[in-house]
């Protein structure tokens, strides 16, 4: 924040005017960027109104978020949003387990490293979407099928993070441990995992926003249920404003849990950060 | 010579998958007309590689992907480095991709095929906008991270704001907006697929969906080996392309 402020600044006190100074302050806030919202939104809800744009696929603003608020009340988007967000948690869940576990494995283990290393990386090479035709095959169409492509996207940035993060480990950590005598487990448990846990937590990070955008790309393509179906159903049933809602309630929620995440990082790495600062 | 031999276990270690694959298979451990053996996808992959006819909608899928990937790292890099500069242009426009950044670009999709049908306009729409942000975030978090002293001597030595750009602050984030295009990347690929399955009649996206539903399992599982191919190309361009680009980062 600093870098910017005074990237800028020496420029701002030879240019502006002082006339300009009020203004200047408005427009150097997020406030600005606010009214920019308020702005776009209300362009939206005016030309649907005035029927600048005629189209039953552009409804107002406000009727998107009727639609949200009934859909969301009466239950029916609320349980939709609720499978898909209970699908994704657990897709999440096993995805950063096993990312985690197998980071640990290979970033310890040279020769497990050099057999199931290049594995990993085809999988990843392969655009996730792909992966679901052949798996509905197998899986059919139901929860199972969806938490495991999830899952498969989950684990990739989880891996690297926590296989990177081991790899670059402090030597001198490992060679201490050993002096005293620790077993393995216990380095693991009170070396390894401590010094690992910001690289995991990035790549965590990163899972989440994957997570959900796999959990609407499944019910997309398999269809049968969830926020993803629901959105393709209502664009068939030209419901434009209650997709839309969908698509709000989705961002929402994905919001919410990236700031969770940020919330339960902070917590859990508060040692880290203070360690950084100082 | 280290690497060599790393090469080497990868490339035994994904003969012995196809091995074990095709044993699998021959066991009868499988249903075969859901996973058929490696030898059986073969002959369906060279029939497609041999005709000629992976050319149509590989051109159409890369295309796509290609066009939209541009306008976005275009725009992003351009967005990131007003939005980095300026703090006028950051106050204002922060909110507004703060607030389009968090919706799942797929779910945008029945939106986009509503106002743009389900020809070339949607996909590369599509694309572009999921492959923006991260070369945006990346690209502003680039700028705001680069070195105040760098900065200061730019001024003192009386460099133009222009300049001060182009020679400092654009190679000193090169690295950060080379990694948001990595991710990009992926990331466009991923909906350009995604958009041909859902709402498109040609491109490899397509394809794979519908030999899936009239049950053409050969073929499917050619495509399939077709497009991770494709994936795999793009990263080692990609790679390329970075170690010329920003020889000095360690990799």
């Amino acid at each position: 924040m600093s870098i910017a402020a005074s990237l800028t600044s020496g420029e701002l006190t030879v240019k502006s005017p002082v006339r300009r100074k009020l203004f200047g302050d408005l427009a150097r806030t997020r406030l600005s960027g606010a009214i920019l919202i308020a702005l776009l939104l209300l362009l939206w809800e005016v030309s649907a109104a005035r029927g600048w744009i005629v189209s039953d696929n552009w409804p107002r603003f406000s009727a998107v978020l009727v639609a949200a608020y009934r859909g969301l009340l009466s239950g029916e988007l609320a349980e939709i949003l609720g499978s898909t967000l209970y699908r994704m948690l657990a897709g999440y869940a096993a995805g950063c387990i096993l990312g985690v576990l197998f980071g640990l494995v290979l970033g310890s283990n040279r020769v497990l490293d050099w057999i199931i290393r290049p594995l990993i990386e085809i999988q990843r090479t392969l655009p996730s979407p792909a992966i679901i035709p052949p798996l509905i095959l197998f899986l059919g169409v139901d929860d199972t099928l969806k938490i495991f492509i999830i899952m498969l996207a989950v684990f990739p940035p989880v891996f690297v993070n926590t296989y990177g993060g081991v790899r670059g480990l402090d030597e001198t950590l490992l060679l201490t441990a050993k002096t005293f005598g620790l077993s393995r487990f216990d380095t693991l448990r009170k070396i390894v995992l401590p010094a690992t846990l910001p690289a995991m937590t990035a790549g965590m990070r990163i899972a989440l926003s994957l997570a959900l955008i796999m959990a609407v790309i499944g019910e997309m393509i398999s269809g049968a249920s969830g926020v993803g179906n629901y959105l393709m159903s209502m664009q068939y049933a030209m419901r434009a404003d209650s997709m839309y809602a969908a698509v709000i309630c989705l961002a929402a929620s994905g919001y919410i849990l990236n700031r969770v995440f940020l919330r339960l990082e902070r917590a859990a790495l508060h040692w880290h950060h203070s360690m950084q600062a100082e | 010579m280290p690497e060599l031999g790393r090469k080497g276990f990868g490339l035994l270690s994904i003969l012995g998958v196809l091995l074990l694959w095709e044993l699998v298979c021959r066991a009868g451990l499988v249903n075969l007309s859901l996973l058929p053996s490696p030898s059986q996808i073969a002959p369906a992959l060279w029939k497609i590689l041999a005709s000629g006819s992976f050319l149509v909608p590989l051109g159409q899928t890369l295309g796509m992907l290609l066009i939209g990937y541009t306008i976005a790292c275009v725009a992003g890099v351009a967005l990131g480095l007003l939005m980095g500069c300026s703090e006028y242009l950051y106050g204002l426009l922060e909110p507004l991709v703060e607030v389009i950044r968090p919706i799942p670009k797929p779910a945008l999709i029945p939106a986009m095929v509503v106002f743009l049908g389900i020809g070339a306009g949607m996909k590369i729409t599509m694309v572009a906008l999921a492959a923006l942000f991260p070369v945006l975030i990346n690209t502003l978090q680039g700028v705001r991270g680069v070195d105040p002293v760098l900065l200061a001597t730019a001024r003192t030595l009386g460099c133009s704001r222009f300049e001060t750009i182009r020679k400092i602050i654009l190679p000193a984030s090169l690295p950060m907006i080379l990694t948001g295009m990595r991710v990009s990347l992926s990331m466009g690929l991923v909906l350009v697929i995604l958009a041909e399955m859902l709402a498109a009649e040609s491109g490899i996206g397509f394809l794979i969906l519908d030999l899936q539903r009239s049950f053409q399992v050969r073929p499917m599982y050619a495509w399939i080996a077709i497009l991770a191919a494709v994936g795999l190309v793009l990263n080692i361009l990609f790679e390329m392309v970075e170690d010329r680009a920003v020889p000095w980062r360690a990799k």
